[in-house]
């Protein structure tokens, strides 16, 4: 028998290692509304990044944003915001959306 | 907004590590179980180990081949097995001096069903393991399907609404109970919409397994399975809390006590109509499951005045 | 190496002697949940534990399910590991048993064999062994009290070895083993670590450490399950010389021999050979040996080793035999030949067209006794002179 296959594992039984390969997934593309963050509006508590199920708000420092590549658009940000500074916004109004 | 009121919410104070998991994973959108699971380690530290199974959590706890979704250490397992192997985990680890928490991540099926027999021998056993239960009240992963946490009335695709059929006829198991009466060094509830109760319990929790078996049960609805849109899950969370379908209590070396109480309760009818798995109600289906809510409330509210 | 020296003798059960085989090799993590004939070795371990002798973590669990469960974490944590169990319990552990094997976990277990669910019958018979044949596990058969205590040993030097990292399941008959007290010599426990310490000159196998960013028991995608099935075969296949190159290392120390994957009796100018396993098999040499002063040239081979199949060794032996006639201790539900008679047909290309005997017998504690056996032999003789026989015999079923 001719062995063609090219070891996946380096150990003889199945053990994933993140060091070799975190694996990704483009969640952005399940997106149909993009979180907006009204930065006067932002008052920076974390709210937002806290609730964020793929904890994909990014800290700017004085404000949050969505970070959209992986940002699936539940809106639970937008929900949450205890200043209402989130807005939901369809994907199609965008540009690059 | 002025500079000077610009404050970071308390919460983060309780984080030790960074998120733990990659950026896009096999979650759906609005899902509290990943915000569950990226949660718990951000408290716990990385130095823990993750029991898991199949369930909701499987796709990406496991990896796929070599390749993983997280950066934590992780053992499969299947539904049966899940507090056995974290005993022999823990009791190794212990042994060699190894510090670690381990963690076992499994939902209500597994906790409340098919795995439920290990889970009571561990706790029983007061094996220094953490259980964490996530609740989405039925297989998820699978599709909706009744477990022993399905509330009365509801409807998932195992207990379908038909001509005769209304829901699951059964009230659930009352899981937290079930495990207090383990006597565990400790048992909370918890919930995504009340995140410091839940990040205080985590820290409690990792201190309390040093001295026996910790159980804790995480309210985590699921957008998709109970029909509720997605922006609304942390909603249905804070609303479970405030009509106390799912109230936040705790024990302490079997000492119960509330960690929010709520004043003026609402109506379970405020829960109900966030989600469509009950959207087939009729009044006195409602009120069956009120009455259903109330009972089991004032079950857990003697308990805790009585330990007052 | 040196030779080891002279154990204590002492007389005890079967099930005593799993206690102290297992107690020798000082596991970190034992877990075990009562079943009979089984009962005695979760009693003496937690005796043991109790008395100081045995350091290890033991976890009184709830469950056989459990059992496995907890040993083969803490195996893959790095832990050496026993349990035991038998029959019903056996079953219980049957999706635990394929993760020890799946995730290649080093467990060693004891197997008192007896039937199996469907049927209730607390008696002897392999039947157990066999509904656990496809989990992927090396099953090893032994004859007595000696061999039990011998072959848990050896169970862990083939267990852990770098080339090898498979669970061991080390089966003896219920009931009469398990209960039966015979003179065993109990090694020294210096003697036990001096055999085991090779192990430690080899490369740490994968262990799963808290903070370290692996997973065991990934999801197997395609070119991956298939990999990892099989690096699990081809380890399979190298049990096979492994155990009789432990075996003889075990003799060269200790001064006792088991033949490694096979054991021979009388075979070298046998016309006709039985195969058998398990305490059985005392028996059959003493029938061999009248038979043999009859003038019959009978031989015996007792199977050791029954996963994996020592096919070659088995190939070179039965080769040019006139007839051969098997006897099974438990049923092949859907054929009507006996569990190993089947296994061994499997071979017949490479063994050629010899009469081949099928003989059910010793189910639910029923004795293979010394009429049934000659029977067994003057048939498989008669075949050999080209005889008309019988292929399938249940001999209870007949008597």
């Amino acid at each position: 028998m001719v062995i063609k296959h090219k070891n996946i594992f380096k150990t003889e039984s199945a053990w994933s290692n993140a060091d070799e390969k975190l694996l990704c997934l483009d969640t952005g593309s399940w997106r149909t509304e993009r979180p907006v963050v009204d930065k006067e509006q932002c008052n920076y508590c974390g709210l937002c990044a806290l609730y964020c199920p793929p904890q994909c708000m990014k800290d700017m420092d004085d404000h949050y944003e969505a970070d959209l590549a992986y940002c699936k658009g539940c809106g639970i940000c937008a929900t949450e915001c205890p200043r209402k500074a989130i807005t939901m916004v369809p994907e199609g109004e965008f540009a690059d959306g | 907004m002025v500079e000077g009121t610009k404050k970071r919410n308390r919460i983060f104070d309780y984080f030790c590590e960074g998120d733990q998991f990659a950026g896009g994973v096999a979650w759906c959108a609005g899902c509290p179980l990943e915000l569950t699971a990226r949660f718990v380690p951000q408290v716990l530290g990385k130095n823990m180990v993750f029991v898991g199974t199949p369930g909701c959590a499987a796709p990406v706890l496991h990896g796929q081949n070599i390749g993983a979704w997280h950066k934590l250490a992780y053992m499969a397992s299947v539904m049966t097995g899940v507090p056995s192997k974290a005993t022999g985990l823990a009791r190794y680890y212990n042994r060699i001096g190894q510090d670690a928490t381990v963690v076992c991540f499994t939902g209500d099926g597994c906790a409340t069903d098919v795995g439920f027999q290990p889970l009571s021998g561990a706790a029983e056993r007061g094996e220094k393991i953490i259980y964490l239960a996530y609740d989405n009240e039925g297989y998820m992963n699978t599709g909706n399907q009744r477990s022993s946490a399905t509330p009365l009335g509801a409807a998932t695709t195992t207990t379908p609404v038909g001509k005769i059929g209304r829901g699951k006829p059964t009230i659930s198991k009352n899981m937290p109970m079930v495990m207090l009466m383990h006597r565990p060094a400790y048992m909370a509830t918890a919930t995504l919409s009340h995140l410091e109760d839940f990040a205080k319990k985590l820290k409690k929790a990792q201190e309390k397994v040093k001295e026996g078996f910790v159980y804790l049960h995480v309210f985590a609805p699921c957008p998709v399975g109970w029909r509720i849109n997605s922006n609304m899950s942390i909603e249905v969370c804070r609303t479970a809390v405030r009509t106390n379908y799912f109230p936040l209590w705790e024990a302490e070396d079997g000492k119960p006590g509330f960690t929010v109480e709520i004043a003026n309760p609402k109506p379970v009818a405020e829960l109900t109509k966030l989600m469509r798995k009950f959207s087939h109600f009729k009044e006195e289906d409602m009120a069956n499951l009120q009455k259903a809510v109330d009972e089991r409330y004032a079950l857990i509210k003697n308990l805790c005045d009585a330990y007052k | 190496m040196v030779s080891a020296q002279k154990g204590q003798v002492r007389v005890i059960t079967g099930n005593a002697v799993g206690a102290y085989g297992a107690m020798l090799c000082r596991p970190d993590v034992v877990a075990a949940y009562p079943i009979t004939p089984q009962s005695e070795i979760a009693e003496l371990l937690s005796q043991f534990k109790a008395d100081g002798v045995l350091d290890a973590e033991y976890v009184e669990v709830e469950g056989e399910n459990s059992a496995m469960n907890v040993v083969l974490a803490a195996s893959v944590a790095g832990a050496r590991v026993f349990t035991a169990t038998s029959s019903y319990g056996l079953v219980f552990m049957y999706d635990a048993l394929q993760e020890a094997s799946g995730f290649r976990a080093p467990v060693v277990m004891v197997n008192a064999n007896r039937e199996t669910p469907g049927i209730h019958c607390v008696s002897s018979g392999q039947q157990d062994l066999i509904s656990a044949r496809d989990t992927g596990w090396v099953q090893i058969i032994v004859e007595n009290d000696q061999e039990i205590l011998d072959q848990i040993i050896m169970a862990y030097r083939l267990a852990e070895d770098y080339n090898i990292l498979l669970p061991i399941m080390v089966n003896y008959d219920g009931f009469y083993l398990s209960y039966l007290a015979e003179a065993v010599e109990i090694p020294n426990i210096e003697d036990v670590d001096a055999f085991l310490a090779p192990l430690k000159q080899q490369p740490e196998r994968q262990k799963l450490v808290p903070g370290v960013s692996i997973g065991c028991g990934t999801h197997g995608m395609e070119m991956g399950y298939v990999e990892a099935r099989y690096k699990h075969c081809q380890a399979l296949e190298r049990v096979k010389n492994k155990v009789d190159e432990i075996d003889k290392d075990f003799g060269d120390y200790f001064g006792r021999y088991y033949g490694g994957q096979i054991e021979e009796y009388r075979t070298d100018d046998a016309d006709i050979v039985i195969l058998a396993s398990g305490s059985a098999t005392g028996t059959v040499r003493t029938v061999i040996d009248t038979k043999r002063e009859q003038g019959i040239k009978v031989g015996l081979i007792k199977l050791r080793l029954f996963r994996p199949f020592p096919a070659e060794r088995l190939v070179e032996v039965l080769k040019g035999r006139k007839a051969i006639g098997v006897i099974d201790r438990s049923l092949c539900f859907g054929w009507k030949y006996g569990p190993m008679c089947m296994e061994l047909r499997a071979l017949s290309p490479e063994i050629g067209p010899t009469p081949l005997l099928s003989y059910i017998d010793g189910l639910a504690n029923l004795d293979i006794n010394v009429p049934h056996i000659e029977r067994v032999i003057d048939e498989v003789s008669a075949a050999a002179q080209g005889k008309p026989y019988q292929e399938v015999t249940w001999i209870p079923m007949e008597e």
